[in-house]
């Protein structure tokens, strides 16, 4: 490695220090829960992982149609590359495998295309995990690994299109140039259905809320899979192969996987038939008011976001009273394809005391959120109900 | 996505695994004291063997039985961690022992003045000026230091270490390598006084 490599590698790490909250909390190597960095140019964010940087948004947040980008969940497997791999001089997109003619696209290149904007909620895979029992290894992600937000770019489909298609392909493979610190350790890549990626509203994402792609979401492109989790949403893409299996290696065979039909928890490890990750379930949940709030006496407005995967949301409820009776909450705002939907329910506490608000939606195919997910060995798809505690005082 | 909705059958599942999550209070103690007696080493090796990749953080927000934690060392092991079976060993019943499912979120922070205390390896008491073994060293650095400093001592995510000012400076390296600094570990309780003289020697090499 050169040294200049090192240095730069270096000057990112400590970039990155600075991004997360200062030195202090850089300094701090001993193992820390969950903790807040706030930063002028990261906002609040609820810290899972230091090293990989992984953060998740307060759910406060969501109050708002639009994720910030500084406030919008973190995830990678390795942290972002090297800035030199993906300075616009020496970044490429290169297209290949089953395909007519080969590409190598700079970001101009690629500029070309037809310009489109979709606004999609993008959600961790993971997000929920540490709600799962029996408990489960990973990120323990609670509420806010999720967020939505305006993505502009091009169709996968007419890069695609432009290299022409074979007709053997099946699916295509995404890579990213993010790298493992050590490299005996398996590259994240990944794959989708040939259908997925032509699909006209899949995009490779240069804009995030107008403006460039940031670097902790994948600068300069990323890959936006409208109502699929985010596993399919690779950063800092570089490579696109055409071919006729899904991808190899641990994060598309092993990782990234559910049980095709429900199991018992704890068990169906191996032999287990299992699928991978692809659509978001319908859920919601309560941005405000927050869990441990005092809330007064007079009408409390209880607010928050709902989303399903290929499916507009149909209804929200609420209960009062642990989930024996429910109570429509009115959907209000913007109502587009892959975003969220925000809600609200004006609420008469009854009595002063501790009440507990839970929330469940309902999507226009009639998938209905569960109380509890169905339990799975890595904690994928959590979508059980929402619920927050307050305080009613008089 | 075609799970299976079966909630209620997973309920009552649910909760019976619950039931079998509570312990007694004696099964507890037990495990408090194990986990008591393991984390001077325990710790220390989960800052050397397993921050090269990740920060610590990501080991101690997880909440697993032991077959689990049996099963993650492992996957890292197969990913690259440099750990030996002993270590592995004793990592595993200390991980199950502190971390497992019944265990409280909010845990309360290891001693570490504990782990400063008490090195891995005992020097004998009349060791004598130490004196570093370059080719020794060599493969010492390989081990523990070369994922992060690079092949050859060239950087990598850490900074480079051949040539760098900071070989001149005894005490500076010491209380580096002894202590660590920010995301570097600290090794006083993974590599003997020799083992860092050793590498010291080699990397003056370079
Ligand atoms: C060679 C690199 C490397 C080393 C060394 C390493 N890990 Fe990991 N570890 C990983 C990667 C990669 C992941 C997955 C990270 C992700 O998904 O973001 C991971 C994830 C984990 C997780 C989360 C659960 C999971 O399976 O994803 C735990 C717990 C963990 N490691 C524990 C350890 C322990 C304990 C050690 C020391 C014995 C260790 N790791 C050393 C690479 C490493
Ligand atoms: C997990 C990655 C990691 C490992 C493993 C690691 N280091 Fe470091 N080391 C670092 C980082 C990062 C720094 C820079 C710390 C800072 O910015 O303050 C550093 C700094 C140092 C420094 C100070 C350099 C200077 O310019 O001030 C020395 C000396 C050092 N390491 C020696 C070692 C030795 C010897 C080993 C093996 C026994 C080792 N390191 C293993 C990450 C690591």
């Amino acid at each position: 490695m050169s040294e200049s490599v090192s240095s730069s590698r270096r000057t990112l790490f400590k970039r990155m220090a600075e991004i997360i909250g200062g030195l202090a909390v850089w300094r701090q190597v001993r193992p820390a829960l969950a903790q807040q960095a706030v930063s002028p140019e990261t906002g609040p964010q609820i810290v899972r992982v230091m090293r990989p940087y992984d953060a998740e948004t307060p759910v406060r947040e969501f109050t708002s149609y639009v994720t910030p980008n500084h406030r919008f969940f973190v995830r990678s497997h390795f942290g972002p590359p090297a800035p030199e791999l993906i300075a616009e001089a020496n970044w490429r997109l290169h297209v290949g495998g089953l395909i007519e003619h080969p590409l190598e696209l700079t970001l101009t290149d690629l500029k070309e295309f037809e310009r489109v904007t979709i606004t999609a909620v993008v959600q961790c895979s993971g997000n929920g995990r540490a709600f799962h029992r029996p408990k489960v290894p990973g990120v323990q992600w609670e509420r806010g690994a999720v967020g939505n937000a305006q993505w502009t770019g091009v169709r996968l489909r007419d890069v695609l299109a432009k290299a022409g298609i074979r007709p053997s392909a099946k699916h295509v493979q995404l890579q990213g140039a993010d790298r493992p610190v050590v490299s005996s350790v398996p590259l994240f890549t990944r794959s989708i259905p040939l259908e997925k990626a032509v699909h006209p509203d899949t995009i490779l994402a240069y804009e995030m809320n107008g403006r460039p792609l940031p670097l902790l979401h994948g600068a300069p492109l990323r890959v936006i899979t409208p109502g699929w989790m985010a596993d399919s949403c690779t950063k800092w893409l570089t490579e696109i192969t055409v071919q006729t299996d899904e991808a190899k290696g641990y994060y598309m065979q092993t990782a990234y996987r559910v049980p095709v039909t429900a199991i018992q928890p704890n068990s169906g490890l191996p032999g287990t038939s299992m699928v991978p990750v692809e659509a978001m379930v319908v859920k919601s949940l309560i941005a405000s008011p927050a869990n441990g709030d005092q809330v007064g006496w007079g009408p409390v407005t209880v607010q928050g976001v709902a989303w399903s995967g290929e499916a507009s949301v149909a209804a929200v409820e609420l209960s009062f009273d642990d989930g024996k009776t429910w109570e429509q909450a009115r959907l209000v705002g913007e109502d587009e394809p892959y975003a969220w939907r925000q809600w609200q329910f004006l609420w008469k506490p009854a009595a002063a005391g501790a009440v507990t608000i839970l929330c469940r939606a309902t999507d226009a195919s009639g998938q209905v959120q569960p109380q509890e997910s169905p339990w799975n060995p890595s904690g994928f798809l959590w979508n059980g109900w929402d619920r927050v505690s307050v305080m009613v005082q008089i | 996505m075609m799970i299976v909705r079966t909630s209620a059958i997973i309920g009552a599942v649910l909760l019976a695994v619950a039931g079998l999550a509570v312990l007694t209070a004696a099964q507890e103690d037990d495990l408090a004291s194990v986990s008591a007696a393991l984390a001077p080493r325990a710790e220390g090796l989960i800052v050397a063997r397993c921050s090269v990749c990740h920060s610590p953080d990501l080991v101690a927000q997880q909440r697993l039985p032991k077959d689990r934690w049996l099963a993650t060392v492992e996957k890292m092991k197969h990913w690259g961690a440099e750990i030996a079976d002993d270590e592995a060993e004793l990592l595993v019943r200390y991980l199950s022992a502190r971390y497992h499912p019944a265990a409280p979120d909010q845990l309360p922070p290891v001693d570490s003045e504990l782990r400063k205390a008490e090195p891995l390896t005992q020097e004998p008491a009349d060791a004598g000026p130490l004196v570093g073994v370059a080719t020794r060293g060599a493969g010492i650095f390989e081990h523990n230091c070369q994922a992060c400093h690079g092949a050859g001592a060239t950087g990598g995510m850490g900074p480079k270490l051949a040539k760098n000012p900071i070989l001149k400076h005894d005490d500076l390296f010491w209380e580096t390598v002894l202590h660590g600094r920010g995301p570097m570990p600290a090794w006083g309780s993974v590599l003997s006084q020799q083992d860092i003289a050793d590498i010291h020697t080699w990397l003056l090499t370079k």
